[in-house]
């Protein structure tokens, strides 16, 4: 994996977490709630939002169960953790510093 | 927790490796189909709406792979980390189950830490002495050279010149006492004569100066010394400025060169100096008749020890001619070439192996126990296990749950074992005879760490492995239906722990049955008639002069002054000197020359014990007279060529003849002596050894120098002492006086090591049949309690408690007779490895196994006596109306 997708998975991670932090959601719903609420300015690629979910499970950030979809479909939901909420709280702080640094510099006169 | 939706939930996902890919396509599945019917749903066909949602998720099979290997990973975690939790789960279980039933651990592991601390101990002074490699560079290339034989220095210099083999090699001779002056106070310390290549062979290097190297054995730059660690400290004060210090041993000056690390203690434990062997051909007799030199050396690389062993005789073969006088045809032809480990260590190794094997049985003995304490605890738990069992625990993990049991309960016997150890082990090397080789380095390390683990495990698989199989076959149904106790399953159990009961008994008489015969072996030797009476003697040390040390008139001299003094002594009835003391001096043997019967030359001259005596030698020792007349004080000064033989010598030289008038001598001397007076034969310094002939010399046709002083006396070893100083100090203040201990000590010291394996063996033996007796006890009482009712019956139908009494007994002796038989056959088997230890008994002592096989049956009898008592006393009202 290149520096670039690096970057990608780490910020695709935080934007996953976010996704869940109203409560239990399948991947499907995920992707669309990331694509909606940024107005498609964030276009994800599915595959690589099914191995940010299943990375953070794997860290013991989100859990999951079998569920039933709306139109009783067997879908897998995803559920943040105490540990994962932690940790969104943390990136979000994080990322918005470095967001806020980056505008400073950028509208230096 | 707010949700966006609430799906209905399914289940939770428990996960198994081999469903991970199948769930993968699930919700990958989930996420096309739900993608396709948005698209549908905005107006596309199904076909292209199904082939973009494909086309928008990426590569399918590389997300399937990637997807399938992270949720591996995690469910294995999630497995070893949910092992680990019921590990803990399981551990605390059993901590509360023990917590139930004090009475159970503080038994079971009281047993356990018995035989485990024994084993630990036992086993810490074998890994010492046996196991740990010598503390010498590449200690297993070392070899000891013809271990039953030794070279004069002139025969050193062409082996160590001719030998490629074994290379470099190096002689040392007899460790012996030397006075060493010039400091303080003069002391006697053991010193040893070295070629100086000694240091070179071992690999050691000095800690303070220098070692002896290659040129110190050389004439003329011979006048060094190296100093023990231990002597260092003690008579140097650790003083960092001691090389170049000028010492005198035994009247020679030396200087100090170096001062060697504490480890290093060759050839025994005891050495303090270690001075050069002059190699000089000069001195003609001690070069080919003097010292005799013992081989040490290291194989060459890539040379095996028969490779060696082989070039070693073929060289010693080749320099038998050097000699000045003819040598047996066959001298040098047995010469081996062992490995040094296996030299050193050489007796205690029989010793030590049989206190491991001893040790070993008595934890067996141990096991058995706590695994029949284990299956009466099965039994009241049963009904627990059975609930453990319908609640939903599978086989393996209610087997597991019992296996944590055991080995909670035998890790806690090992701790406990391990501080026993600790403290046998201060007591056991303070109880090992002293000559017991590498004794300082006995203790707890990583390898006696690590054999208490393994000890530890095993133990548990022992002792646990029963009760837990047996749960494993619990009928759930009935466990927790009845709520009583089962009677298939109690059938099943009784006959287990029947088995059990035998086979500890069995081991018990093992050990019994080893125990006595080596004690047995013990009293027989006790009764080996000495030939000399050790009541009342002590024997002192007494060094010569040592500015005369070269001169045996001024020894002489010397000596009878001391002695004059010592007969003055008030309670002493009578005292002399000797060259080489039973007991004490190790061997003084000499070839010698039959006037009647001449050696053929080639052949082995005949070699007797050479001692040098004063007339009143025989006298101090009790040693009777059989013909003819003693050393007297006319021998004394003339040296008229006089001899007293013993009854061994004299029937081996002059068979069916009077001794009386014969001649012998010295094979390097002209002048014969001649026999004037016959004695009985003694023990010279083993009670089990053959007793071997013996010529008595006045001390100025002695070969040695210093000699013992000996005296008979009305009081005691310790109280004589003073005065004995006293009385050498008044003759000459310079003398450092060496031991002075009793003559009976002397004879005990030579069979410590076997009253130390008998000692231990007999509280081994004790140990086990105890638990053995203990082990009856409860089977026996278990059943009693179990058969109330069925007694109660019996007595109510008419039988009188006799007939109860009888019953119960009967049962413990079926079980004591079956110990017994199986005792009886692997006693046969095994108390043979005594071997060497035994004395005058087979290893198979038909009266010793009777006695033992009683003994067995009396002890498991008043086991089994006090619940059959009690069952004869059963209240059949009672009884039967109970359960």
């Amino acid at each position: 994996m290149d520096a670039d997708l690096d970057l990608l998975q780490g910020t695709l991670d935080v934007l996953v977490l976010k996704a869940l932090v109203w409560g239990q959601r399948h991947g499907y719903a995920v992707a669309g709630w990331i694509k909606q609420t940024s107005d498609q300015a964030l276009t994800v690629e599915d595959r690589a939002l099914y191995v940010s979910l299943h990375r953070l499970e794997d860290r013991g950030l989100v859990e999951s169960e079998w569920g039933l979809s709306d139109n009783n479909r067997k879908a897998k939901y995803y559920r943040l953790t105490a540990k994962g909420r932690q940790h969104l709280r943390a990136q979000t702080a994080r990322w918005t510093r470095y967001a806020d640094a980056v505008f400073k510099v950028l509208r230096a006169t | 927790m707010t949700r966006t939706s609430d799906p209905k939930r399914l289940f939770r996902l428990l996960g198994s490796p081999a469903g991970v890919e199948r769930d993968v396509d699930t919700e990958l599945g989930f996420h096309l189909e739900a993608r396709a019917e948005a698209l549908i749903a905005a107006g596309a066909v199904p076909e292209a709406a199904r082939a973009q949602a494909l086309r928008e998720f990426g590569d399918l099979g590389a997300a399937r792979a990637e997807l399938s290997a992270i949720d591996r990973h995690r469910l294995s975690r999630d497995r070893l980390r949910e092992w680990w939790d019921s590990l803990g789960l399981d551990v605390r279980f059993a901590l509360r189950a023990f917590a139930r039933h004090p009475s159970f651990v503080v038994v079971a592991l009281a047993t356990l830490a018995l035989g485990i601390g024994g084993n630990v101990a036992i086993f810490s002074v074998v890994n010492a002495v046996l196991l740990r490699p010598l503390p010498y560079r590449q200690p297993d290339r070392l070899v000891r050279v013809w271990p039953n034989g030794s070279v004069p220095p002139g025969i050193f210099a062409i082996v160590s010149k001719r030998t490629r083999d074994v290379r470099p090699i190096a002689g040392y001779l007899l460790q012996s006492q030397v006075s060493l002056t010039g400091l303080r106070e003069p002391v006697r310390a053991s010193a040893v004569g070295v070629t100086a290549e000694i240091f070179n062979v071992l690999g050691s290097r000095a800690q303070l100066g220098r070692a002896l190297a290659a040129g110190d054995d050389e004439p003329g730059r011979d006048r060094v010394v190296v100093l023990s660690h231990a002597l260092w400290r003690s008579q140097f004060g650790g003083d960092p400025g001691v090389v170049g210090r000028p010492v005198v041993v035994d009247g020679v000056g030396r200087t100090v060169v170096g001062v060697m690390p504490p480890d290093f203690l060759f050839p025994s434990p005891s050495v303090q100096l270690w001075v050069p062997v002059a190699i000089d051909p000069r001195i003609g007799a001690s070069y080919w008749w003097g010292n005799w030199l013992q081989l040490v050396g290291r194989l060459a690389p890539g040379v095996d020890r028969v490779a060696a062993q082989a070039e070693v005789r073929s060289v010693l073969d080749g320099a038998r001619s050097a000699f000045p006088m003819r040598m047996p045809d066959d001298w040098g032809r047995d010469a081996d070439v062992i490995p040094l480990r296996d030299w050193i260590v050489g007796g205690s190794r029989t010793t030590l192996l049989l206190l491991l094997g001893a040790v070993g049985l008595v934890l067996l003995v141990a096991c058995v126990n706590v695994a029949n304490l284990s299956l009466a605890r099965a039994a009241a738990r049963e009904q627990e296990i059975g609930i453990r069992a319908a609640l939903g625990a599978g086989r393996g993990r209610v087997v597991r749950q019992l296996l944590t049991e055991s080995v909670v309960l035998a890790g806690a016997g090992a701790a406990v074992g391990l501080l026993l150890a600790v403290a046998l082990l201060t007591l056991l090397v303070a109880f090992l005879p002293s000559d017991t080789p590498r004794l300082a380095e006995v203790g707890i390390d990583g390898r006696v760490l690590s054999a208490t683990v393994g000890l530890a495990l095993l133990t548990a698989l022992i002792f646990g492995l029963a009760p837990a199989l047996r749960a494993a076959r619990l009928d759930v149904r009935a466990a927790v239906g009845s709520g009583t106790r089962l009677s298939g399953g109690t059938f099943v159990r009784r006959r287990l722990a029947d088995m059990l009961v035998v086979a500890q008994l069995g081991l018990a008489v093992i050990l019994v049955a080893g125990a006595s015969v080596l004690i047995e072996s013990f009293i027989r030797l006790r009764r080996v008639d000495l030939g000399f009476q050790t009541e009342n003697v002590t024997a002192a040390n007494v060094p010569v002069p040592s500015f005369e040390s070269d001169s045996l008139r001024r020894a002489q001299a010397f000596y009878t002054a001391v002695l004059d003094r010592v007969q003055a002594i008030p309670g002493v009835s009578a005292a002399a000197a000797v060259g080489v003391l039973p007991f004490g001096d190790g061997i003084g043997a000499g070839p010698i020359d039959v006037e009647d019967s001449p050696t053929p030359s080639g052949a082995a001259f005949p070699l007797v014990e050479m001692t040098s005596i004063t007339p009143d030698y025989f006298r101090v020792m009790g040693i009777p007279l059989v013909a003819g007349r003693g050393i007297t004080e006319a021998d004394r000064d003339s040296a008229g060529g006089v001899v007293v033989v013993d009854e061994v010598a004299a029937r081996k030289m002059w068979p069916g003849e009077s001794p009386l008038g014969k001649r012998i001598r010295y094979v390097w001397r002209k002048d014969w002596l001649t026999v004037v007076g016959v004695v009985g034969a003694i023990r010279r310094d083993s009670l089990n050894d053959a007793q071997r002939p013996s010529v008595y010399l006045p001390m100025l046709e002695s070969m040695r120098v210093e000699h013992r002083i000996v005296a008979r006396s009305s009081v005691g070893a310790q109280a004589l002492a003073p005065a004995l100083r006293e009385a050498v100090a008044s003759v000459d203040r310079n003398v450092p006086i060496g031991s002075i201990r009793s003559l009976e000590t002397l004879v005990e010291g030579s069979a410590a090591h076997r009253r130390f394996a008998t000692v231990l063996v007999g509280i081994f033996a004790a140990v086990a049949l105890l638990l053995g007796a203990v082990g009856t006890y409860g089977v026996v009482a278990h059943a009693v309690t179990r058969r109330r009712r069925e007694i109660g019956v019996r007595l109510a139908l008419g039988a009188r408690s006799a007939d109860v009494l009888r019953m119960v007994l009967g049962d413990g002796l079926r079980l004591a007779l079956g110990g017994a038989l199986l005792g009886v056959i692997g006693a046969a088997a095994l108390t043979r490895l005594a071997g060497s230890l035994l004395y005058g008994v087979s290893p198979t002592d038909p009266p010793i196994f009777a006695g033992v096989t009683a003994l067995m049956l009396l002890v498991a009898l008043a086991a089994t006596l006090i619940p059959a008592r009690r069952a004869s006393r059963v209240d059949p009202t009672v009884a039967m109306r109970s359960e």
